[in-house]
């Protein structure tokens, strides 16, 4: 099969954070120092190799940027300053552009002002609506029940609508990454029994991620902070959006407190809270390595994630005290930021929540059928022709 | 000609005022425009073009500290504008030394060079002054040997200053050179004796070069001489006193490996052939003689006086060769290699020692072992040459080099003398594994690119990556790394780990340079004059550089030039003229050369 190389792959790549891909001499550092680097998947080094001859058909294929949790050691340790982790997190924002059909990923990715303008827009839209329907259909000093400004079966029925088309989108995208790393574009035959065999990987990468606690590799293992606030920030948003989706009418209902779903509610806002203001204060303070170069999608993601869960409990904590009307402007507001960040999520960094772990999946399958082609034990299914 | 000058930066330099030159360029003659275009400028090769056509400017000049990065494009740009892209002149601040105190007037000059059209080492040439006949030679390694014997040999004094307490230098340590794998000892100890026993030379080891004043041709030069305690020319070396010093230190000639007493010789062929004491560590100085004294009280030959005091004196020359050499790089300082912590994690200079027949163990190489130290009634790891033998030695080239963390420059030597210790390894442990780690091959001289087949050849495994760290497992260091051909990570336990750590200006490179008023470059190396044309000149006039000071190099290298600065002093002793101190040379008196240079 020829090789197809895109010599410009490199200069693509700058537009989504990687700038000193060139700079490496591949003395295989990164790699080694890497604690999830292994047998099949040697990177950091591999990919900036495909980038530096621009092997753009191995990258998309390549499931390594979504073993990365970017500790940053191997930035760290490098000998040159080409900054191998900030590398890998570029490559899984150009895969999620990849991924994505519709080009938005690209788009929102190569620049930060036309996803700032599309967040607003859809905010402004949002808000003339709701306002629109709520000024229409009821009363602006209710905020539950019959005659309330925004009633809880609607909101109910929108979040689905709007849950669907997420995850229209985002199934797209897992269907293209699967495509692209094991299915059609693969040259590694896979027998269908292993993805069985392996598909309690999912939930454990999903809900534990495991391997970023791995990161650290000190002898005094304390508590790696990076991987708390980071499961805390996407254990508290998987709850909030499982909640949010199923139990907003309980949710709404009040004012006295409905303690069997407002526990976890209570618990999700906690955990997006100090998650968001963790990583918020280390990119501001730059204090880690992986916090030095905060690109635009980064920002929007944290910031817009930050203003959901503060307005969220405020609109909380207003609806209990009495001020319904204030309640009610900040459920506007609320919502002027929730549907668009709800919108743009299949097409931003918030993918890799789901394509991570996937990715994992993947590669524990792939790795087996590797093993297994290396051994010598037949597959169920004929190989392919291996390019 | 009409001349362009466009002032461009890669980065902010604060010494230097920008304005002020342009300024100053801006009054030249035949100057059409003057442009200060900032730092790291968009340069569009096309409206450069229409802005020499509308200018119709014949020359550029492109002025700042790295011109040459600009040069491409308005080479274009004259191409472009159908004019000569051969005018495109550079006016490199870097280069020429504009630094220091002189820093404007400098620049300014270098400006006017370029814009007349003139090399500015042509115009700044300053004139010749009267020249003393002796030669200081600060270091006694390979270098500055070298240099004394060609010096001397043509009949013309030399006083050589060593700061140790024999001549030899690092040479002296090392067991083989590369890629002759001659004895190292071989070709520099009759070097030594010559030195030590010329007429023409005044050796002063154990001294130090403290003050300098004076001008090119005739500099005093203030020596402190530190009491060596021991009278030189009486002393038989019978090693009774060493016998029955009570202090025991690490030794300076053996890497660290071995121990030395306070009252010793650095090895059995020093030159001067005579023990000394080190001061700071004896115990009869340290108390102002009321302990021990047992070194005065059994010498046969009755030379040791303890208190003897440090002599300064003060000699006249008319030229100053610097070949102070080079130190090797804080291994310490790369945690991830573990250097100082895991037993058998040695430095190049270590491995030097222990595999040299006038090492610690005779030559054989062996791991350390734990041995119980009767004195502090500790267990320390230490070479004993009944050790066991490594079966497996990992060596690990670019440790500190070619790494911005540490030095971004590539050391020159490591690579081959880490093949040098693979053949070494292969031939005195036949049986056992050496792997060399590498990330390129630097094998560049005569019979370099030979020396490495040959030792892939006798079974040493070169592999292409780095190791990114060394941990211990049962004893052995565990080497983690990736191999770059194979595509792998590769993870195995090695007996011992040589580290191929890189080169260092030796210490006390600044305090030197400052008292000498010498220019270093970013690295700490002594700045010669320019690099192609006048590689053992430097900024002041009659001093010179030789050998590893100026930059790393390899014996023959080091040697060569040696040999070049001696030349060079010959010819001003010869002549009765030296160069002048280029930095005397006022600015109107290089704009009237350079003017008169292009009127040629």
């Amino acid at each position: 099969m020829a090789i197809r190389v895109n010599p410009k792959i490199i200069d693509d790549l700058e537009g989504y954070g990687a700038e000193d891909v060139q700079l490496c001499y591949h003395c295989g550092n990164c790699s080694a120092v890497c604690p999830h680097a292994d047998e099949f998947n040697v990177f950091p080094r591999r990919p900036m190799r495909y980038l530096q001859m621009g092997l753009e058909r191995k990258l998309e294929t390549s499931l390594e940027p979504w073993l990365c949790y970017y500790c940053g050691q191997c930035s760290d340790q490098c000998p040159r300053g080409a900054e191998p982790g900030e590398t890998m997190m570029s490559l899984r924002r150009w895969l999620i552009s990849r991924y994505d059909i519709t080009g938005i990923a690209r788009l929102f990715f190569k620049s930060t002002k036309v996803e700032l303008a599309a967040v607003i827009i859809v905010a402004l839209l949002t808000g003339i609506f709701f306002l629109g329907f709520g000024l229409w259909q009821g009363d602006i000093n209710v905020y539950d029940g019959s005659n309330a400004f925004l009633p809880s079966s609607f909101i109910h029925n929108f979040d689905l609508a709007l849950g669907f088309l997420v995850a229209l989108f985002i199934g797209l995208s897992a269907f293209r990454f699967w495509w692209f790393s094991m299915g059609g574009k693969s040259a590694v035959p896979i027998p269908w029994w292993l993805y069985i065999k392996k598909v309690y990987l999912l939930p454990w990468h999903f809900f534990t991620q495991k391997r970023f606690a791995d990161c650290e590799k000190e002898t005094t293992r304390r508590i790696y902070l990076p991987w708390l606030a980071h499961l805390g920030l996407m254990l508290g948003y998987v709850t909030m959006l499982f909640i949010v989706m199923v139990f907003v009418k309980q949710l709404q209902a009040g004012p006295e407190i409905n303690w069997s779903v407002h526990v976890f509610g209570y618990l999700a806002s906690l955990g997006l809270l100090i998650g968001a203001v963790y990583m918020l204060r280390g990119r501001l303070k730059k204090n880690r390595t992986q916090y030095q170069r905060s690109h635009g999608s980064d920002w929007i993601f944290l910031v817009l994630l930050f203003i959901i869960a503060l307005t969220g409990v405020t609109q909380h904590i207003l609806h209990r005290s009495g001020l319904l009307l204030a309640a009610n402007i900040v459920y506007i507001v609320h919502l002027m930021v929730v549907v668009p960040w709800l919108l743009r999520m299949p097409f931003t960094k918030w993918a890799h929540m789901f394509l991570r772990p996937l990715g994992m999946y993947f590669s524990a399958v792939r790795n087996e059928a590797l093993t297994r082609q290396r051994s010598g034990i037949e597959t169920t299914v004929p190989a392919r022709k291996v390019a | 000609m009409r001349t362009g000058i466009f002032f461009c930066q890669v980065e902010e330099n604060n010494r230097l005022n920008v304005t002020a030159v342009a300024k100053y360029a801006a009054n030249l003659p035949n100057v059409e425009t003057v442009q200060e275009l900032g730092i790291q400028p968009r340069l569009d090769a096309k409206d450069l073009a229409g802005q020499v056509h509308s200018g119709n400017l014949e020359r550029i000049v492109i002025a700042g500290d790295m011109p040459g990065y600009f040069k491409p494009v308005f080479t274009k740009a004259m191409a472009l504008a159908g004019h000569d892209p051969l005018e495109v002149r550079l006016a490199s601040f870097r280069e020429h030394g504009a630094s220091g105190s002189t820093t404007l007037e400098r620049a300014k000059a270098i400006v006017a060079c370029a814009a007349f059209g003139v090399p500015f080492a042509l115009a700044v040439e300053p004139a010749k002054t009267p020249v003393q006949p002796t030669t200081l030679i600060i270091g006694a390694g390979i270098a500055g040997i070298q240099a004394a014997l060609e010096i001397a040999d043509a009949g013309k004094p030399v006083c050589l200053v060593e700061r140790c307490g024999t001549i030899g230098g690092h040479m002296a340590m090392f067991d083989k050179t590369f890629p002759t794998l001659d004895c190292s000892a071989c070709i520099l100890t009759p070097k030594m004796v010559s030195v030590a026993q010329h007429e023409m030379i005044r050796l002063l080891t154990n001294s130090q070069v403290i003050a300098l004043s004076g001008s090119p041709g005739s500099y005093r030069v203030q020596i402190k001489c530190k009491a060596r305690m021991v009278d030189v020319d009486a002393c038989v070396a019978c090693n009774i006193c060493s016998e029955v010093c009570p202090v025991e230190v690490a030794s300076e000639f053996d890497a660290g490996i071995a121990r030395r007493k306070a009252v010793y010789i650095p090895f059995p062929q020093a030159v001067p052939n005579a023990y000394l004491v080190d001061a700071e560590n004896c115990l009869y100085v340290q108390s102002a003689g009321k302990k021990c004294g047992a070194c005065v009280k059994k010498c046969p030959k009755e030379c040791i006086d303890l208190t003897q005091k440090d002599e300064i004196i003060e000699i006249e020359v008319g030229n100053i060769i610097i070949a102070t050499g080079y130190d090797v790089l804080q291994a310490e300082n790369i945690e991830h290699y573990g250097y100082g912590i895991l037993p058998n994690v040695l430095t190049a200079l270590e491995f030097e020692r222990l595999t040299n027949a006038s090492g610690p163990t005779g030559g054989k190489i062996v791991a350390k072992s734990l041995k119980l130290n009767k004195r502090t009634k500790l267990e320390e790891w230490v070479f004993d040459a009944n050790g066991p033998a490594p079966k497996s030695i990992a060596i690990i080239h670019c440790v500190g080099s070619r790494d911005q963390n540490y030095n971004s420059y590539c050391s020159r030597v490591c690579c081959m003398y880490s093949l040098k210790f693979a053949h070494l390894v292969k031939e005195k442990l036949p049986g056992a594994d050496c792997y060399e780690f590498y990330i390129d091959m630097r094998a560049f001289g005569k019979g370099y690119e030979e020396f490495f087949e040959r030792i892939k050849h006798e079974g040493t495994f070169v592999i292409r990556g780095r190791t990114a760290a060394i941990s211990e497992l049962n004893g052995q260091m565990m080497v983690t790394g990736e191999d770059i051909i194979q595509d792998k990570l590769i993870q195995f336990p090695v007996d011992m780990v040589l580290l191929a750590v890189g080169l260092i200006p030796a210490h006390g490179t600044e305090e030197l340079s400052r008292m000498l008023g010498l220019t270093r470059d970013e690295d700490g190396w002594f700045s010669e004059l320019n690099y192609n044309g006048r590689p053992t000149d430097t900024e002041k006039g009659c001093i010179y550089v030789a050998g590893m000071c100026q930059s790393p190099k390899d014996i023959p290298d080091a040697v060569a030039q040696a040999s070049a600065v001696a030349a060079g002093v010959l010819s001003s002793i010869s002549s009765g003229k030296g160069i002048g101190h280029r930095g005397s040379v006022t600015l109107s008196e290089i704009e009237a050369r350079a003017k008169n240079l292009q009127a040629k």
